[in-house]
């Protein structure tokens, strides 16, 4: 590997002291002269037609200013997500199947109204006053049942009875032919819940409309460009008008935000043009629960066949719940499919995977870290365990004999050019004491305990299911400090950090030297956002473009300077220096800048780059310990092997990797919404959802084992979802090696964990 | 309305309630001290937590009333750029912070712990954290922080 400067090195972040003092700004802290708070009116039912509403008392209270409704808005049909945003032009259109307040309510929570107030308090105490007519319609919740010809039809939908869009399929081979050659084969249907981001920012968004018709609309958003050009759409005005930007911290996403924060930027710029004033809106806990996307539940059905001990045919269906509205029902399954099909290489691809998403009455279903992947890995994972337990041989072995490795021929239209799992999985093993498993137990133990693994990868951008390039702007100012734009947020992943790194490291300019201007639709190119592991992946690729060409600028002038050719100049710790001479000519940037400044020129990088799509690989292994007594599943440890390509900021890698596993680990044994069978969501806050906290928390280890992927930003790839891909499948292997019993469901709560071991009469 | 008096941070305040205000919107909305953050409204997320006479609290659950006389610090009064708390100092160095939403309740909660205990074991540290929600980090590195901040202080209470 080459001697960095900059990359590699866990420099200390550079938002962190704005952080740990309390300065650093957040969408909720904004405040403007003469602003009004939004709140908002929900569907107390999950299906139902609005006769009339009668917002007149409300208005009458002291204090509101205006209200919204379905009257008095944009009937413009929208899709809140990026994939309104992000869609490919040989791909069927995306579906807008929303508008900022309908006359139908689709789902408990739906938005009905919207009123801006003085106060919070006087806004909603005039929310209570908007009296509603609803005649209720049917309504559907499950899946299954909503594809029934006697379910209510949420959407119009041509292909199939509530079907989104329509089934995604990938074939390779005749899979049936593929089975028939199997000697073993194992199929099981798997069951995977809601589970909900809990990113630690609610929703929110501050819209203020000039007299001259400019939106300017500061927001939680993890895409500001593609939510820009959702909002253009719904008010008419021009992209050129309209500002979303960061104010520049968001605190957290996971997929939430990925185009508009729910409706929050939609709600706020509706108001702020009804009452003139600017307008603030912040999701309460319980809205961010009920009304914003959620990960999509559903059932994921494996058949795995073998020969001898080795993979030959592989089939995944999945039937994703997608909730009231679309949001990325189309892109979800596709992901769940095309990620967990390419894990293991087998001979001739039998590979088969269809899967879509239904329409039902129940909180929309969109983006969250992984994206269909979890899903289906954890399916996968758990039928490979079968497998080699029914082949009698150790899964450790199992998954070395099958996994895809790098160079291995794939359907995916980018190549797998590197993969460190084998090395993953062999320090994974090494972390968690692999050699243990099965030894852990004696008779009569009412705990007991087991060791399971399991394996993924993912993607590090969109490509090639949506849209996804960006382009960066340097500036070199007139003291040869750096300016670099990126329309990329930081949503906590540390981006203002790492881009800078790069920056640095590409141009040769001081880490203090640089300043990025990031999140901000106004000052910055399109990008698609912070999302899809490819923040880092591509907007650092697109940033050393820009690099280089500010750099190059700069030689080429220094070269007059210092009559030495261009070719024969570098550039390190912002001093530009002749590289084959020790004690040679030089002269700072500063200076170069400076000189050229007073030549009337400034040096202005411009970077595009559309690099494919690169492949990080990972291995986790998990220690559990089950109480056969109260089903209660403690996981002891976590070990996670990640190849991650390249550490940019190997501390940074390591949170993105320990904060994935523990949301895994929700997702394994607590996490869950369910419904009442109105349509009622149980779990509607953060004491009823069981999200992990510090005590719940098990060791966990990182572990990096790097790769040089040539794709990426000095061989860097994504690592912003991996880690919760396996996390579950690791768990419930684990469980299943404590105790004989396959879990085909998540989360494994002690109810669910209890009653099986009654079942299987374990004790 | 009534107004009430208490000690923010080392300095006196006065300021005008109502009866129904809580202590975190007194905070980010009259005083303007925008670090101490809501993230559920209802003492569920621990964002909102503030010192109070010597105890964390969730201070979006503590009516405005009731800070009448209290000595209250919030995470703008622990330290400054020129002179971070140790906990500051070490949720920097460790790389606790992911999207910093959580990272001023979780200062507090810890300070509060650190005043009482200077050696805390790691489960006492734990649990001195666990009312607050840190949905980045999965909190390896924020208890490593505390440790290290223990450490530190424990160094600096030696060389008194």
């Amino acid at each position: 590997m080459k001697n960095f400067s900059l990359v590699g090195k866990s420099v200390r972040r550079l938002d962190a002291i704005e952080k740990v003092t309390g300065k650093a700004t957040f969408t909720t802290d904004m405040s403007l002269p003469g602003m009004l708070y939004a709140r908002v009116l929900r569907s107390p039912h999950p299906h139902a037609k609005i006769m009339h509403i009668d917002t007149s008392e409300a208005e009458k209270l002291p204090g509101v200013k205006g209200v919204a409704t379905w009257q008095n808005t944009p009937r413009e049909p929208f899709n809140a997500t990026g994939a309104m945003a992000f869609d490919l032009p040989d791909m069927p259109p995306p579906i807008l199947d929303q508008y900022i307040f309908d006359n139908v309510v689709r789902y408990v929570g739906d938005e009905v109204a919207a009123v801006a107030a003085v106060s919070e308090q006087v806004a909603e105490e005039a929310v209570k006053l908007i009296k509603v007519d609803y005649e209720p319609l049917p309504a559907v919740f499950d899946p299954f049942e909503a594809m029934k010809p006697e379910a209510p039809d949420i959407h119009r939908c041509p292909v199939a009875k509530n079907m989104v869009g329509g089934p995604i399929t990938f074939e390779f081979g005749n899979i049936e032919e593929g089975f028939q050659q199997c000697d073993s084969i194992i199929e099981e249907t798997f069951k995977v819940p809601v589970q909900k981001q809990v990113q630690l920012e609610t929703q929110a968004a501050l819209a203020q409309v000039s007299p001259n018709g400019k939106i300017t609309v500061w927001s939680t958003t993890q895409a500001p460009h593609p939510a820009k050009m959702i909002l253009s759409k719904i008010f008419g005005v021009p992209q050129s008008k309209l500002r979303v930007l960061n104010p520049p911290y968001v605190g957290g996403g996971f997929g939430v935000r990925i185009g508009l924060s729910g409706k929050a930027e939609a709600i706020a710029i509706a108001l702020a043009k009804i009452t003139g004033s600017p307008v603030k809106i912040v999701y309460t806990r319980e809205e961010d629960f009920t009304s914003t996307d959620t990960r999509h539940a559903g059932q994921i059905t494996v058949k795995l066949g073998a020969i001898g001990t080795k993979l030959h045919a592989l089939k995944i269906n999945a039937v994703l719940n997608s909730g009231a509205y679309c949001s990325f029902g189309c892109e979800v399954p596709a992901v769940c499919g095309m990620l967990s099909l390419n894990v293991y290489h087998l001979p001739f691809p039998y590979k088969n995977y269809t899967g879509f998403s239904v329409y039902t009455n129940r909180t929309p279903a969109g983006a969250f870290r992984g994206f269909g992947n979890p899903q289906s890995n954890f399916a996968l994972q758990s039928v490979v365990d079968m497998m080699a337990e029914k082949l009698g041989i150790d899964p450790l072995q199992f998954q070395l004999q099958n996994i895809t490795q790098a160079g291995d021929q794939w359907f995916l239209p980018y190549p797998c050019t590197t993969s460190s799992l084998p090395e993953c999985i062999e320090e994974g093993a090494k972390s968690i004491g692999w050699e243990r498993r099965g030894k852990l137990n004696k008779p009569g133990d009412t705990k007991l305990r087991g060791i399971g693994m399991a394996v993924g990868t993912h993607g590090s951008n969109s490509f090639p299911g949506n849209v996804d390039y960006g382009g960066s702007i340097i500036l070199v100012q007139q003291d040869g400090s750096v300016t670099v734009s990126s329309g990329v947020p930081d949503i906590g992943s540390g981006t203002s950090t790492t881009l800078c790194q790069i920056t640095g490291e590409a141009m040769g300019v001081k880490l203090e030297e640089i300043n990025l201007v990031f999140g901000d639709t106004l000052n910055t190119p399109f990008e698609i956002g912070s999302h899809a592991s490819r923040t880092l992946f591509q907007a650092g690729r697109v940033i050393m473009a820009a690099a280089d060409d500010a750099k190059n600028q700069i030689l080429e002038y220094a070269a007059g300077l210092l009559e030495v050719p261009a070719e024969r100049l570098d550039i390190k710790d912002s001093l530009i220096y002749v590289k084959d001479q020790k004690e040679g000519k030089s002269i700072s940037v500063r200076e170069a800048a400076f000189h050229a400044h007073q030549r009337n020129r400034q040096f202005i990088g411009v970077g595009r780059a559309n690099p494919m799509n690169a492949q990080p690989w990972h291995a986790h292994f998990a220690e559990v310990e089950v109480d056969m007594e109260t089903g209660f599943v403690r996981v002891i440890k976590v070990a996670a092997a990640h190849d991650c390509g390249k550490a940019i900021n190997p501390q940074i890698v390591e949170g993105q990797i320990e904060g994935g596993v523990l949301m895994g680990v929700g997702y394994a044994t607590s996490e869950e919404i369910l419904f009442n069978e109105k349509g009622k969501p149980l779990h509607n806050s953060i004491h009823k959802y069981m999200i992990p906290t510090a005590e719940d928390t098990p060791e966990i280890e990182a572990i990096i084992v790097e790769t040089d992927e040539p794709s990426g930003p000095y061989g860097a790839k994504g690592v912003g979802e991996t880690s919760l891909v396996p996390t579950a499948g690791a768990i419930a292997n684990a469980v299943y090696n404590a105790t004989g019993i396959r879990f085909t469901e998540i989360p494994l709560t002690p109810e669910r964990v209890f009653k099986k071991i009654r079942e299987h009469k374990k004790m | 309305m009534i107004t009430i008096k208490f000690t923010l941070n080392g300095e006196p305040v006065e300021v005008i309630v109502a009866p129904s205000d809580m202590l975190a919107d007194i905070l980010r909305e009259k005083l303007h001290l925008t670090g101490t953050k809501k993230g559920c409204g209802k003492g569920e997320c621990g964002a909102c937590t503030v010192i109070m006479n010597g105890e964390a609290v969730n201070s979006c659950m503590i009516p405005a009333l009731k800070a009448l006389d209290a000595v209250i610090e919030t995470i703008e009064g622990i330290g400054s750029t020129d002179r971070f708390h140790p906990l500051q100092e070490s949720f920097m160095d460790e790389g606790a912070i992911q999207c910093g939403f959580c990272t001023p309740g979780m200062i507090m909660s810890a300070k509060a712990l650190l005043d009482k205990k200077l050696c805390p074991t790691r489960e006492e540290i734990k649990e001195a954290i666990a009312g607050n929600i840190c949905r980045c980090t999965g909190y390896v590195k924020i208890e490593k922080a505390v440790r290290a901040a223990a450490q530190k202080l424990t160094g600096l209470e030696g060389s008194k």
